[in-house]
């Protein structure tokens, strides 16, 4: 089997040495927050204290008051500071304040995303003229076509990431509801819980109403394109929202999808145009598509430094800010070119100085799969606990090509085709559709690239296109000696794994197949299972 | 009534994917190809020198190796049809070609390809993926020809030497709507009330025509219509008549248990169905047959995956004038177990058909192999034939 080197940090952590003792089986929250030296725990406090103030700005505006009190799902965001200390576990020096940097600024992003659903909400806010100039789109939806429209002019609203993707992390219950109300209309349970829980959450009539018209798309799975029908029927027939089809194909890396994909994305284009009355601009556009570069190059440049022994930017906080960036912003937002630039010179600051996440690296890890919400903190319990280093997760494996940036006329046309590349490329579907080659072969490829000799397999139980591999994983994984660890879970239904039933799997591997003790007893068994 | 006189011979035809019918075609030297969905154009394969062969995987017991390259949580047709690749049950395949049109089944010919199942001794032997349309437009008819072109006709021509002129194009054509018009003919005699074939004699009819190659059952489908035209009905009337709608039903035991529970078939509406796997190609002499072909498919296609509005409202609305068409009672929307275009499919079509086109609609998810489960199928078919009949005392009619 494939080794590396384990690598021992010279460096004793500051404060606390066993994070683990501060969770209580009583309390639904850590029972106190964990000391990691003065300097650090200022730092995470003042973090907090943005965190309360981002919110304590949101509530003061009233009709956020009304859309919480109307609203099941506004519960989870009571608990967002407890959620953003799942992903400071342990922490300390520049990786504690890379996972603050990505992550509140992911906050901020998601409160501004529910502060404007409430403003052209008819029920909350009902700024109509708001809502005539706004776009709904899908959670998991690369929103390249809306990269050449003034921000200013035209709003681009994912309602499902504050809805249901954002709150199932810092409530791990909150999807249950919608799952039973989809189960209850007849959809099975056997489907990926994701997109089953935006249509429970589209019958049980819970989502914002607003926009002008809705762009849908295909882009995850079966199920998620399916989805889309109950969620339209609601849009169109209840609330008078014309809805647009956006056709993404699957078999992304074949040369003669291409045009179609770029037919499609000038189609949805046409159908923004028509319903907000605002025109395309192509300087906006190419400014977009600078950022999106730029945004590239940062994101190739933090892979590089994770491929060394001393990686910088990993677990959950890089994937999400990656989805959010990647995907839901796509060059739209200035903001986050300051973010990506900010967050690359304190992983380069943290490469320069060697800074290690624990006391020791035993195994670099390759995480494949999807991620759970329930316990996105999991990377890091990983690290903390095992040692095992999560270099990159499948989500954050996404497009590493160049699109065109200068307003030219051929570029005006290839445009559309790199539009079209994107989201086809889009986070997860980019490896789970396309053909094994790039599921699977892809796979074993990056391991050679980050040097790694495990693989960490989420093991979604819904997520058919994953787990139409499990034979070939398997197989191939001993041909090439990686050790290959599967995690089973249910993305969003913790009923179905609970968090320790998860952790469990990956104690019970490293235990008797790799035949190791964890680096810190005190977070093998975690009593979280009852907590937000 | 008496049985169809080669009623037999085709219940035994679909016994196994490797039937009599293939074996002669691999003896009149035909290159025999395999697919997987009703999205592939079937005309396209039926080129002079070629056969399709949908793949089946009848009898289905034990599906444990499958399973393990797959797991339990896909759905069992495509672990089913692993299960018999690796079983060596479709060596008689020259190639195969599949669409991405849903991720199970594109997943369990991919695993075909990585374990080599098929073509091991045959140099020429290829697999080819797809892609097909999302939705029912001009664009998707476009993506559809270049598919075809080049995952279909040009590996044909280049491995096999075949001919994909638009000549032979058309050729195809007229050859499959001779069997589609056949087909439907058989089929209009589920119409009336009296009935001359069961619904079960009409899914094996039809399946054979899947699951054969086709030139080689014209003959006794054109002595079964013959038969029928003088066949006499049964007089004891059914309880009620039903469409069957739904994800793939290659197991006629499957609308055998409903008959059996005095639920008349009356039409299908399902993958291996001849609604709309079995409606003529309308094709004219100003456009080339390849684009007329791909847009007849295109239009046609019922599949759930087809995601604009027009073809998910639309899809019901084509399920509710079959209903009307073939005086059907009440609608079964079935699903093979953990298939998510149909889980939802089936969730959205039930409501739509009962709320707003007013037809009692018996939902439920089911074995790939009845035989595996007949009990709570019986269960449910029953009791929603019970319940056909109380609405039908409650409106003043007969039971």
């Amino acid at each position: 089997m494939k080794t590396v080197e384990t690598l021992v940090n010279p460096v004793k952590r500051t404060g606390e040495q066993s994070p683990g003792k501060i969770y209580n089986e009583k309390l639904k929250v850590r029972a106190r927050r964990e000391w990691r030296g003065f300097k650090d725990t200022f730092y995470d406090y003042t973090r907090w204290l943005y965190l309360m103030s981002v919110l304590g700005r949101f509530i003061l505006v009233p009709r956020n008051v009304k859309g919480f009190f109307r609203y099941r799902w506004m519960m989870s965001y009571l608990f967002v500071p407890h959620g953003m200390d799942k992903f400071t576990i342990g922490l300390r020096d520049e990786a504690l304040r890379i996972a603050h940097t990505s992550f509140n600024f992911v906050i901020a992003d998601v409160t501004q995303a529910i502060a404007n659903c409430f403003r052209g909400d008819r029920r909350v806010g009902n700024d109509k003229a708001y809502s005539d100039k706004c776009v709904l789109t899908d959670e998991n939806s690369m929103v390249t076509f809306m990269m050449g429209f003034d921000t200013d002019k035209v709003h681009t609203i994912l309602r499902e990431v504050p809805t249901m993707f954002a709150s199932n992390i810092f409530h791990q219950f909150n999807v249950m509801h919608y799952l039973d109300i989809a189960q209850q209309y007849g959809i099975p349970g056997d489907v990926c819980p994701m997109p089953e829980a935006e249509a429970g959450i589209s019958i049980d009539d819970d989502f914002c109403v607003l926009g002008c018209c809705a762009v849908q798309n295909n882009t995850t799975c079966d199920g998620s394109l399916m989805g889309n029908g109950i969620i339209a029927k609601r849009l169109e027939r209840e609330y008078g929202i014309p809805t647009f089809q956006l056709a993404t194909p699957l078999r992304h890396k074949e040369p003669d999808v291409l045009e179609y994909a770029a037919r499609e994305i000038k189609e949805a284009i046409a159908f923004v145009e028509k319903h907000t009355g605002e025109k395309w601009d192509w300087d906006v556009y190419f400014t977009s598509a600078k950022r999106v570069n730029d945004a590239t190059r940062c994101r190739i440049a933090q892979m590089e430094i994770n491929s060394t022994p001393y990686p910088q930017f990993f677990g959950a906080a890089f994937s999400l800010y990656n989805d959010t960036n990647y995907m839901g912003n796509s060059g739209r937002n200035a903001d986050f070119v300051k973010i990506d630039h900010k967050l690359l010179a304190l992983a380069e600051k943290g490469y320069a100085a060697k800074r290690m996440y624990a006391k020791e690296y035993r195994h670099r890890c390759i995480v494949w799969g999807v991620q759970p919400q329930y316990i996105i903190d999991q990377l890091y319990w990983l690290v903390q606990c095992w040692g095992v280093v999560p270099l990159t997760d499948m989500l954050s494996v996404v497009n590493t090509d160049m699109i065109a940036e200068e307003d030219t006329p051929e570029n005006r046309e290839q445009a559309y085709r790199d539009m079209a590349m994107l989201n086809m490329e889009m986070i997860m579907r980019n490896h789970t559709h396309g053909g094994f080659r790039v599921l699977v072969d892809e796979l074993w490829e990056l391991c050679e690239k980050m040097n790694a000799d495990m693989v960490m397999m989420w093991e979604h139980m819904s997520c058919k296109a994953l787990t139409g591999m499990h034979g070939q994983f398997e197989e191939q994984a001993r041909e090439r000696g990686i050790h290959l660890m599967w995690v089973s879970h249910d993305l969003c239904d913790p009923r179905v794994f609970t968090r320790q039933a998860i952790r469990d799997q990956v104690n019970s591997y490293m235990r008797t197949v790799m035949r190791e003790e964890p680096l810190d007893p005190s977070l093998e068994n975690i009593p979280d299972n009852e907590a937000y | 009534m008496r049985d169809l006189k080669h009623l037999l011979y085709f219940e035994n035809l679909l016994q196994e994917a490797n039937n009599a019918l293939v074996a002669q075609a691999k003896a009149d030297g035909r290159v025999c190809i395999a697919y997987t969905c009703e999205n592939v154009p079937e005309p396209l394969l039926n080129l002079a020198g070629t056969c399709s062969v949908r793949l089946f995987a009848p009898h289905t017991g034990s599906m444990d190796i499958a399973t393990y390259y797959m797991t339990n949580l896909l759905c069992e047709p495509s672990r089913a049809l692993l299960e018999r690749a690796i079983e060596g049950g479709y060596s008689f395949a020259d190639c195969v070609i599949t669409p991405d049109g849903c991720t199970m089944l594109n997943r369990a010919v991919e695993n075909m390809e990585l374990l080599e199942t098929m073509g091991k001794d045959n140099p020429k032997f290829f697999h080819e993926y797809m892609e097909i349309a999302f939705k029912n437009t001009e664009s998707d008819v476009a993506l559809s020809v270049l598919q075809c072109q080049n995952h279909i006709l040009t590996p044909l021509q280049k491995n096999y030497g075949i001919d994909v002129s638009d000549e032979a194009i058309r050729k195809a054509v007229a050859e499959h709507n001779r069997l589609c018009e056949l087909i439907r003919a058989i089929g209009d005699f589920r119409k009336g009330d009296q009935p001359r074939i069961t619904g079960y004699e009409f899914h094996v009819l039809c399946l054979a025509t899947y699951v054969c190659p086709a030139y080689l059952v014209l003959d006794k489908l054109e002595a079964t219509l013959k038969e029928l035209k003088t066949r006499k009905p049964d007089d004891k009337p059914w309880r009620a008549r039903v469409l069957l709608v739904g994800s793939e039903v290659d197991d006629s035991g499957l609308v055998k248990l409903i008959e059996e529970q005095g639920a008349f078939v009356c039409c299908d509406r399902f993958c291996f169905g001849s609604y709309p796997g079995r409606v003529p190609i309308q094709l004219n002499d100003q456009e080339d047959a390849l684009t007329q072909v791909c847009r007849h498919y295109v239009q046609n296609c019922q599949c759930p995956r087809m995601m604009n509005q027009e073809k998910v409202y639309g899809r019901k609305q084509y399920v509710a004038e079959l209903a009307k068409e073939y005086g059907a009672d009440g609608i079964i929307y079935e699903q093979v177990k953990f298939c998510d275009p149909w889980a939802y499919e089936r969730t959205l079509g039930a409501a739509m058909l009962e709320q707003d086109y007013g037809y009692p609609v018996l939902s439920v998810d089911r074995p790939y192999n009845i035989a595996a489960s007949a009990g709570q199928m019986r269960t449910r078919v029953q009791a929603f034939v019970e319940s056909i009949e109380i609405k039908k005392i409650q409106r003043g009619g007969k039971a």
